[in-house]
């Protein structure tokens, strides 16, 4: 590998390790409340995509259709936690976990009745699918946005969760929710504040990941979920930097093994999974999470 | 009086009606998941012929049964029981992707029933097999094609993208890499990719230095279209040459620009297409579809054709058409079928021998370049 191609693969690594991060911050946000593994966050994902695909064929201008994607995930996640999640509060988290991956299924296969499952091009404007020359290395421009875009979302689940009272109300939900109720606090309409922040945080991710890949279809959320999840786990899950840690760890892992080894490409999950496990044999909580027990964010 | 004329003729009408029996065809198809344009434009060219033909020779109704298998290995083996146990069907039509078409194959091999796959090409799926036909062409013809057509126009060296998951992509490449060798190319690389991978970044940028005069791609359309295009994006202006898994509207949907210029071998291209049969075929289409005719859809029509043709033929020979044993062998010894896709001879192995088309996306239509005999 020459230097141009190593700076190429550098710059891939970061790509998709920010597009990782983004999603898995969603994910770790949720679980960090309600010790709840979402599985439908990769769904709400796609939902977030084709609201947004949906604004930008009925003619909207691309920030329209974003918000109107961000709106359709919002609604769709406030909704799942309202018919399927808030009747489970008291019930095992076993219980919790299976309905999530019903919710998963149900939401792919709605969008498969209602959209058909052949991939849909997704036109995104031109300022967010540019490319620039560095000599003979090619930056696209998300590859600048979307580490921004995560930082900045970082930076505000952040602020929210530490210099707001819902933030205030949040991490206490996060210790104990019986206790936090007889506080006076309504937790089933903070709770509603998390999903609809998480499924804010999945929307634009999604827009994003169509951004980069152009083509959506109602399966898209299961592997890059899937993959944010393992992000999310390896960085420590619960901890929203361990997230962004994780995604860039899982990125850099899958574009090198496909630049080292151009014949094991196929295999390039086993072996960001395979990473994922070695890392969970010596650091059991993650990378950057505590105590399974102690660490709320 | 009248009323009991109406009556009897009522009662003459429904012993007609309950003499005349139905004969499933079962049918399993990717109608959804990520290669559903498979299944959605196969299941077009099916209804036109089923439309222009579901009476058979006796005055038995042909019955189409169509399951989805979202195009997954399981689900097409357990749709093929149910075809079986729950429908009773005669025969099986499907599958596309050669890896569900031989996860289809064993149930149908043990059941004794009659299996006819309109567009899996790999070897394996009839290697072997009593009861498996298929309606077109083989890998090993379609990779020498691929290989020969580079070749030919002076390309000598090239990189080989192979999906790891499809045994089509698998058999695919190793037949061009053969074809490729023997006419004196040199394969640079083969590179591994994923059905459902979206990032190729990596694959590319390795490509990249290797400056090969071609990439011979050997997967189907959602990852050729976003490889294609992530190719261009950085600055990679080698030709891609594919297969009859990528001649799909969604290449230059989602590929867009990136898309022109992409080469690829198929089954059948209406310019090309000058039999009577397929040009009432074709213009069946476009009254229905208005759109041009694509090769699934003619390949899954002249599939359900050859059953039509099989299920005549033992009616013919005073045997029922729900003899699973008579259809078979007359699927299998099918000679001289003048189809949408050309003339049909099956050969010993169920394998049909016939020509190839080249077609290259330009202003983001499939333009026919030429044919290329077996």
């Amino acid at each position: 590998m020459d230097f141009t191609t190593f700076l190429q693969q550098l710059i891939n690594g970061a790509s998709l390790g920010s597009m990782y991060a983004l999603i898995a911050i969603g994910y770790t946000m949720v679980y960090g409340v309600l010790r709840l593994i979402n599985f439908a966050h990769g769904d709400i994902m796609m939902v977030g995509a084709f609201f947004t695909y949906m604004g930008t064929a009925a003619g909207l201008p691309f920030s329209l259709a974003v918000l109107l994607g961000i709106l359709g995930s919002v609604i769709v996640g406030v909704l799942t936690d309202k018919i399927a999640y808030k009747p489970l509060r008291e019930a095992p988290k076993i219980s919790l976990l299976i309905t999530a991956i019903g919710i998963s299924f149900f939401l792919e296969n709605l969008f498969n009745v209602i959209f058909g499952g052949v991939p849909k091009a997704f036109s995104a404007p031109e300022y967010l699918t540019k490319v620039f020359h560095l000599g003979n290395v090619y930056l696209p421009v998300t590859v600048i946005i979307i580490p921004i875009v995560t930082v900045l979302i970082l930076s505000g689940v952040l602020w929210v969760l530490y210099r707001t009272k819902y933030g205030m109300a949040i991490r206490a939900l996060a210790f104990d929710i019986p206790t936090v109720k007889l506080m006076g606090i309504d937790a089933d309409r903070i709770i509603s504040i998390v999903f609809a922040l998480g499924s804010a945080l999945a929307a634009i991710g999604g827009v994003f990941y169509a951004v980069s890949y152009p083509s959506i279809d109602p399966l898209m959320g299961v592997i890059v979920g899937l993959k944010a999840f393992a992000a999310a786990v390896l960085g420590g899950i619960g901890s929203v930097t361990g997230a962004v840690v994780g995604g860039f760890i899982l990125g850099f892992t899958e574009i090198f093994v496909v630049a080292l080894f151009p014949e094991l490409g196929g295999y390039k999950d086993a072996f960001a999974f395979f990473f994922l496990i070695l890392v969970l044999l010596f650091r059991p909580t993650g990378i950057m999470g505590e105590d399974l027990e102690r660490s709320r964010f | 009086m009248k009323k009991t004329l109406s009556i009897v003729a009522a009662a003459a009408l429904l012993s007609g009606l309950a003499m005349a029996k139905d004969v499933v065809v079962g049918v399993v198809l990717p109608l959804t998941g990520p290669i559903a344009a498979f299944g959605q434009t196969s299941k077009g060219g099916l209804d036109i012929a089923y439309e222009q033909n579901h009476k058979l020779k006796n005055g038995d109704n042909v019955k189409l049964v169509v399951l989805d298998d979202r195009g997954d290995k399981v689900e097409a083996a357990t749709a093929v029981k149910r075809l079986l146990n729950k429908n009773h069907a005669t025969v099986i039509l499907g599958e596309v992707a050669s890896g569900n078409s031989m996860a289809m194959a064993p149930v149908a091999e043990k059941a004794h029933t009659p299996m006819i796959t309109h567009a899996s090409t790999n070897p394996r799926v009839t290697k072997g097999k009593k009861y498996v036909t298929r309606a077109c062409f083989i890998d090993p013809f379609q990779g020498a094609v691929m290989a020969k057509y580079a070749l030919d126009n002076g390309m000598k060296k090239a990189v080989v993208v192979t999906d790891a998951k499809q045994d089509y992509s698998v058999g695919l490449s190793k037949a061009f890499k053969k074809a490729f060798t023997a006419g004196g190319g040199k394969i640079l690389k083969t590179v591994l990719i994923n059905s459902g991978d979206k990032d190729f970044n990596a694959q590319v940028s390795t490509i990249k230095q290797m400056h090969p005069d071609i990439i011979a791609f050997t997967g189907y359309y959602p990852e050729a279209a976003l490889m294609v295009k992530q190719a261009r994006a950085m600055g990679v202006q080698t030709p891609f040459i594919g297969a009859d898994g990528v001649g799909f509207p969604e290449l230059v949907k989602i590929g867009g620009k990136a898309a022109e210029g992409f080469m690829y071998t198929d089954h059948f291209n209406e310019a090309a297409a000058k039999s009577p049969e397929a040009q009432a075929y074709v213009k069946a289409f476009h009254a229905k579809y208005h759109k041009p005719a694509d090769s699934m859809g003619a390949l899954a029509a002249d599939a359900y054709g050859m059953i039509l043709n099989a299920m005549n033929e033992c009616i013919d020979e005073g045997k029922a058409p729900t003899d699973k044993e008579c259809v078979n062998d007359k699927l299998r010894h099918t000679h001289g079928y003048k189809g949408i896709t050309g003339v049909i001879n099956i050969d010993k192995n169920g394998n049909a021998v016939k020509s190839a088309v080249i077609n290259e996306v330009k202003n983001g239509k499939f333009v026919y370049k030429t044919t290329v005999n077996p």
